[in-house]
């Protein structure tokens, strides 16, 4: 480069306009930043969507500013206040869950209870839990009535059994993720990353269950319906195109509430505890209750018992 | 550089032709880019504009890439004899083969990414920076070995190209390793794809060991099927002498191939309806309905008619050797195959749900408008390769080794 | 004061509930003896080690406790007869074998009894109930069966049998379910030909 014959003032000036010309720039591109533009998030936002790392990739930070970012993205979209949290699991603690098909009367309470609790779309089609209507003497699946509407129930001569994600401990759909977006927690859940998933639906492939479901659309939630109480494993908003599935009410287990599904049976079909406590009701039932499981032969090793008595 | 003037040479090849050339590659051009409108409009709105939902995920998107990979693993068919078994005539073409392999797995490719709910997260799949579940995940070993095909299929015509243009020998020693790992690759892309589907005990139709072997069977029926017609149209209207020889060794292939795709068909068809248990149940819904619903029995049975015409057609020698019943074989078996190894492969392994719900897909009009996009597309690259590879091979596209003052 | 005159004044209060009670409890003279208290009750031991359960209490839910209030006038009539009260007297519970004193104390009406006339208090009515339905009993001893509320973790609260059974009536009537699943928008949902476009009653033939 030719030396620069400028005097010293000339090339002070010089570099004074030019670190004022990039300071403005940074200035610029800071209030660009916070403006609202790419559907009504800033640009900074939406920057730090597109380049969010996978969950066990983000350091402390990381995860709360994501948080925060989440929290902000459902105002927008939503018009809703929500806090959402990274509750980690307890130690010692594994999910188990066990219905009592003796007490189930299908009445779907729980399905209600589910889709209100964990802010699933109301338009998406979205339910993580699904009642069959069962003849009895029958547990073929495949006779099974998923869509029963009757005058009452239980009717005459069927049972009934919900199904949800069984949280397998040898689980297919962890296996299939090309990305590892969904993965089993240390108490056992198995989660899905909605902001990893990148929506090949191999998992939904894998699933013996029919437990994962996708968002072909945008979930529709009522403004005054969204449960602000979220987990950003759990019942946070989601959105178009990824894959979601039970979680065991992540948002409310961790904090020692029961699951929704659980809390809305008015039988107490439902059974839900911890698999490392002896005296916890899912191994009284484990240990004195004629259990099983649903395609036990698949070798899944679900965390899902059902029994009858 | 002289790389840099092959590029160019070649780019160049590619776009300059007969005013028919210019016309098919208009035609190709108008299809691809309603093909992308359409999925502009998916992007837009999400997967929901199309047919598929949570019973049935999957659909004639990945229908048309399990296919194409079948296409694509296909090319291996003249690469063994051209390599292995010396044969000078298929040598000839082979290039022309490789071309199409990668046409159809760039397809391939397309029809994952369409189907994608979240593309915009595909660097997601990126060992190192995103996460990539790899070896546990039978689609990221699919990424994997397809793009290493890509690359193979891309790189190693590249070699041979580039010196025949340079007038040089290509060293054979350099090359023959990778020929011969492409040609393991090939075998191997078809099953990490037909292992796709049948790792899943979910899914009882597609979990049986012979989904592979079923896999490579079709693959080396439709794949020839497209060759031997492509080689005709090349050898029509272009310079470029195809001899009869190739078409008749591909036909052979296909012949020997196609009765063994349908031995496969028949022995899946006994084993299920001997003993017919609830793991029938989809077999028995796509061959014969299932609590009233029916909608691709008819198409099942039309494309089994169709491949037992062409594999009759095959199998009786005169037949075969006749230029006419040998392409209407080929039209019969292409469709046929793509027909059962496409929707009456992949819908039927979703009916009925694993809870027993039995709940049908139809494609709407973006799947099939996006697909037809696709294909456009893959004989669009095709195109544009072969005619390069024509120009080379012919020796009409050569490197001018004298750089002088005076030279055009 | 005359038992007819008591009577009367019981169908007088059959009409008006609540203020005729206590209206006729200023003019009873039968006074109540010496009240139990919860420490005459009992608490079934039987199951050592089972985790301690907290009962949702019952007595708040009921609209006629305390049942003194009613039956402090009344004279006791031990005789099994059929009755018209105002209340649930309508057994249909145990197909012929329970009548009303199979379970309330003859003596204290605000109480239960148990097989060896052991008084209970009605927020412990499970005590009763598990003298015949032992299995039972034992399975919501141990939380498995009934309702457990508030969390899954720490101290348990469990209902009652009564919060859910009537024990006089028993039996969980049926009712009518929430909706039926929806299907992806823009599809459509098909009844296969095995099933019925909305209800199923469980007529059709497989």
């Amino acid at each position: 480069m030719a030396k620069d014959s400028r005097s010293k003032e000339t090339q002070n000036k010089f570099d004074m306009a030019r670190r004022n010309f990039l300071r403005g720039i940074g200035v610029g591109a800071a209030v660009s930043m916070a403006q609202p533009a790419w559907g009504g998030q800033t640009f900074g936002d939406a920057f730090d969507d597109f380049f969010q790392k996978h969950y066990k990739k983000m350091t402390a930070d990381e995860m709360q500013e994501t948080l925060l970012r989440i929290e902000r993205k459902a105002k927008i979209r939503y018009d809703a206040d929500i806090s959402c949290s990274n509750t980690p699991p307890q130690e010692n603690v594994v999910f188990g869950y066990a219905i009592n098909i003796s007490r189930c009367q299908g009445y779907r309470d729980c399905v209600q209870a589910c889709v209100e609790e964990n802010n699933l779309g109301r338009d998406s089609q979205v339910q993580y839990i699904r009642v069959l209507q069962m003849d009895q003497g029958d547990s073929n699946l495949e006779h099974s009535d998923h869509y029963y509407d009757p005058e009452e129930v239980p009717v005459a001569g069927k049972y009934y059994l919900p199904v949800q994600c069984m949280q397998c401990d040898d689980p297919p759909c962890v296996k299939a993720c090309p990305v590892e977006a969904t993965w089993m927690e240390p108490d056992g859940i198995v989660v899905v990353d909605y902001d990893w998933c990148i929506g090949c639906r191999y998992c939904m492939t894998a699933c013996p269950y029919w437990a994962r479901h996708f968002n072909w659309t945008e979930p529709e939630i009522p403004t005054d319906e969204i449960n602000p109480d979220t987990h950003y494993l759990g019942n946070r908003p989601r959105p178009r195109g990824v894959v979601e599935k039970c979680h065991f009410c992540i948002q409310r287990t961790r904090k020692g509430r029961q699951p929704a599904c659980m809390e809305a049976c008015p039988t107490g079909a439902r059974i839900f505890g911890n698999l490392l406590d002896p005296d916890s009701e899912i191994r009284y039932v484990l240990e004195n209750k004629q259990v099983f499981r649903l395609k036990e032969d698949l070798g899944t090793e679900p965390k899902f018992w059902y029994f009858s008595d | 550089m002289a790389i840099l003037r092959f590029i160019l040479d070649g780019l160049r090849e590619m776009f300059r032709g007969s005013r028919n050339y210019w016309l098919w590659l208009m035609v190709l051009t108008v299809v691809v880019a309603y093909g992308a409108t359409r999925y502009a409009q998916q992007v837009m709105n999400g997967l929901v504009v199309t047919g598929m939902s949570d019973q049935v995920s999957w659909g004639f998107y990945i229908a048309n890439f399990a296919f194409l990979v079948g296409i694509a693993a296909a090319a291996v068919l003249l690469v063994i004899p051209a390599y292995i078994f010396h044969r000078k005539d298929i040598k000839e073409v082979v290039l022309v083969g490789e071309g199409m392999a990668v046409a159809a797995v760039t397809m391939a490719i397309l029809f994952v990414v369409v189907d994608l709910g979240r593309p915009d997260r595909l660097w997601h799949m990126i060992p190192f920076i995103g996460r990539f579940n790899w070896p546990m995940s039978l689609l990221a070993w699919d990424v994997l070995v397809l793009s290493g095909y890509l690359v193979l299929n891309l790189a190693i015509p590249f070699y041979l190209l580039y010196y025949r243009y340079r007038g040089k020998e290509a060293n054979f020693r350099l090359y023959f390793p990778f020929v011969v790992l492409a040609m393991f690759w090939a075998i191997s892309i078809h099953t990490v794809t037909a292992f796709l589907f049948s790792a899943n005990p979910a899914r009882p139709f597609w979990h049986t060991s012979l989904l592979g072997p079923r896999f490579i069977a079709s693959a080396f029926a439709s794949g020839p099927a497209l060759i031997i017609i492509t080689l005709q149209v090349i050898h029509k209207v272009t310079q470029y002498n195809v001899s009869k020889s190739v078409i008749d060794t591909l036909a052979l292939i296909m012949a020997i191939a196609m009765q063994i795709n349908l031995f496969f068909v028949g022995a899946e068809l006994f084993t299920d309806f001997y003993n017919e248990g609830a793991h029938a149940a989809s077999i028995h819904y796509l061959f014969l309905g299932l609590d009233g619903f029916n909608s691709l029995q008819p198409w099942i049975w039309f494309a089994l008619t169709l491949n037992v015409i062409a594999v009759v057609i095959l199998m009786i020698n005169p037949l075969r050797t006749n230029t006419l019943y040998l392409n209407i074989a080929c039209v019969l078996a292409f469709v046929g195959i793509w027909i059962e190894k496409g929707m009456g492969l992949v819908v039927p392994g979703f009916v009925p749900t694993p809870l027993g719900e039995i709940f049908e897909y139809v494609p709407t009009s973006v799947e099939l408008s996006v697909a037809a996009g696709i294909w456009a597309f893959g004989i669009l690259i095709f195109t544009l390769l072969a005619k390069a590879v024509i120009a080379i091979e012919r020796g009409e596209l050569r490197y001018p080794e004298k750089v002088s003052p005076y030279s055009l | 004061m005359s038992a007819h005159r008591s009577k009367t004044l019981v169908v007088a209060a059959r009409r008006v509930h609540g203020i005729a009670c206590v209206v006729c409890l200023s003019f009873s003279p039968l006074l109540a003896e010496e009240s139990p208290t919860a420490a005459d009750t009992v608490r079934f031991e039987g199951y050592p080690n089972a985790p301690t359960v907290n009962v949702v209490p019952r007595k708040d839910e009921l609209f006629f406790y305390p049942c003194d209030q009613c039956h402090e006038s009344m004279e006791p009539n031990p005789e099994i007869r059929e009755l018209d009260t105002m209340h649930d007297s309508e057994i249909e519970h145990g197909r012929g074998r329970l009548w009303c004193l199979s379970c309330h104390d003859f003596e204290n009406r605000n109480y239960l009894r148990t097989f060896l006339n052991e008084l209970v208090d009605l927020d412990e009515a499970h005590v009763v109930c598990g003298g015949c339905h032992a299995n039972r009993h034992k399975d919501w001893a141990y939380g498995v069966h009934g309702k457990r509320v508030a969390d899954w973790q720490g101290d348990r609260t469990q209902y009652n049998c009564t919060h859910c059974h009537n024990a006089h009536s028993p039996a969980i009537s049926p009712r009518a379910p929430k909706e039926p699943p929806p299907v992806r928008a823009g599809l459509k949902l098909e009844r296969g030909k095995n099933h019925d476009a909305h209800s199923d009653n469980g007529t059709e033939q497989k």
